[in-house]
């Protein structure tokens, strides 16, 4: 059927590109082997649907689609969830850059009746 | 002992002078950190004596500002930090109650509670069963101990000491609930004495929101998560 070919040939060109990513050093090899084992899940669906069927009725839901859909609903949730994180991170670097320069101008504005600050000790 | 209060301030050039100059009888110096306000929050700290004005280049949160500030702070030789917030509902003639106790070295780390006997002014009764609710969530999330009494507590010193070693990481509102976390998971001496916190229609009108409570979740759920 048409619709497996689009989808099989989709899922080689995301996979050699998951490769390709990996020779350029932009993923990991854990990373890589994670998502070429997600892209050939999907070709081994494509040409063999029953086996949604079979892993469906293992999990106790009723279609194989069904399944594929909660299974996309939750590998999503935990993608959006460590998006969230990894702005996070950028955030607290920003703060830190912030920081950082908000305190070195911290001598220049001293008041008059203040004492000189001999020297620093940070915690962070 | 050399006593440091800090003050984090956002847009808050009409209030800032009258609360920094209310709270200088009580310190040897102040820091105000203007958190990237837009307007002259700045300048209107820097024009005020015994107070060193800091500033965010661009907003970052009320967690942020204290930390900002305290590190300031222990630059400055500080032996007792203050936090206060600049928008008037603590009363900073309250701050040697929470000093003394450092002073006398009964504590490490004293909270300001408004559940301690001495009633809130002016505070709406949603805001009173979501802080009950705090202290529970607080309890079961984060492992606080239920006998805190004010699970969001912005009134609160610390010596030296325990400024060096709370290396608190949130940015916004979470902070309270962190610094509580921190300080009752260490081997701080830690306490609560009462103190009595206002609220007027501004304050409530800029302060936290009912619906604050659950970005203080999510915030909290994230930074389980984060590294830095």
């Amino acid at each position: 059927m048409l619709i497996q070919i689009l989808l099989i040939l989709g899922f080689v060109l995301v996979f050699a590109i998951t490769w390709r990513r990996f020779g350029q050093n932009v993923i990991t090899f854990r990373e890589a082997s994670l998502w070429s084992f997600l892209w050939l899940s999907g070709v081994a669906f494509t040409l063999y649907p029953g086996l949604t069927e079979r892993l469906a009725s293992f999990f106790g839901v009723g279609r194989g689609v069904d399944l594929i859909l909660y299974l996309a609903v939750a590998i999503q949730f935990f993608l959006i969830f460590k998006l969230f994180i990894l702005n996070e991170q950028s955030e607290r670097k920003i703060t830190n850059l912030v920081e950082r320069e908000a305190l070195s101008h911290l001598n220049e504005d001293e008041p008059a009746s203040a004492n000189r600050p001999s020297n620093y000790e940070s915690n962070g | 002992m050399k006593i440091i209060g800090i003050i984090p301030a956002y847009n808050e050039e009409k209030r800032i002078r009258a609360t920094a100059e209310a709270c200088l009888p009580f310190v040897d110096e102040l820091i105000v950190i203007d958190d990237g306000s837009a307007d002259n929050t700045f300048m209107a700290a820097k024009s005020i004596p015994r107070v060193y004005a800091i500033r965010h280049t661009i907003n970052r949160g009320q967690g942020a500002a204290l930390r900002t500030g305290t590190h300031a702070a222990l630059h400055l030789t500080a032996d007792i930090i203050v936090h206060i917030d600049a928008d008037g509902q603590h009363d900073p003639s309250q701050i040697p109650d929470l000093t003394h106790v450092i002073k006398s070295n009964q504590a490490d780390v004293v909270f300001g509670s408004r559940f301690l006997g001495q009633e809130p002014k002016g505070m709406p009764l949603s805001r009173r069963a979501l802080l009950l609710a705090g202290r529970w969530f607080n309890t079961f999330a984060q492992g606080i101990p239920k006998t805190i009494s004010d699970p969001q507590s912005g009134f609160r010193a610390l010596n030296r000491k325990a400024a060096v070693q709370i290396n608190f990481k949130q940015d916004r509102m979470a902070h309270a609930s962190e610094i509580l976390k921190l300080v009752t998971r260490s081997k701080l001496r830690w306490m609560e004495v009462p103190v009595t916190v206002t609220y007027t229609a501004d304050s409530l009108n800029k302060g936290q929101k009912n619906t604050d409570a659950l970005k203080i979740a999510w915030q909290l759920l994230l930074g389980i998560f984060t590294k830095s």
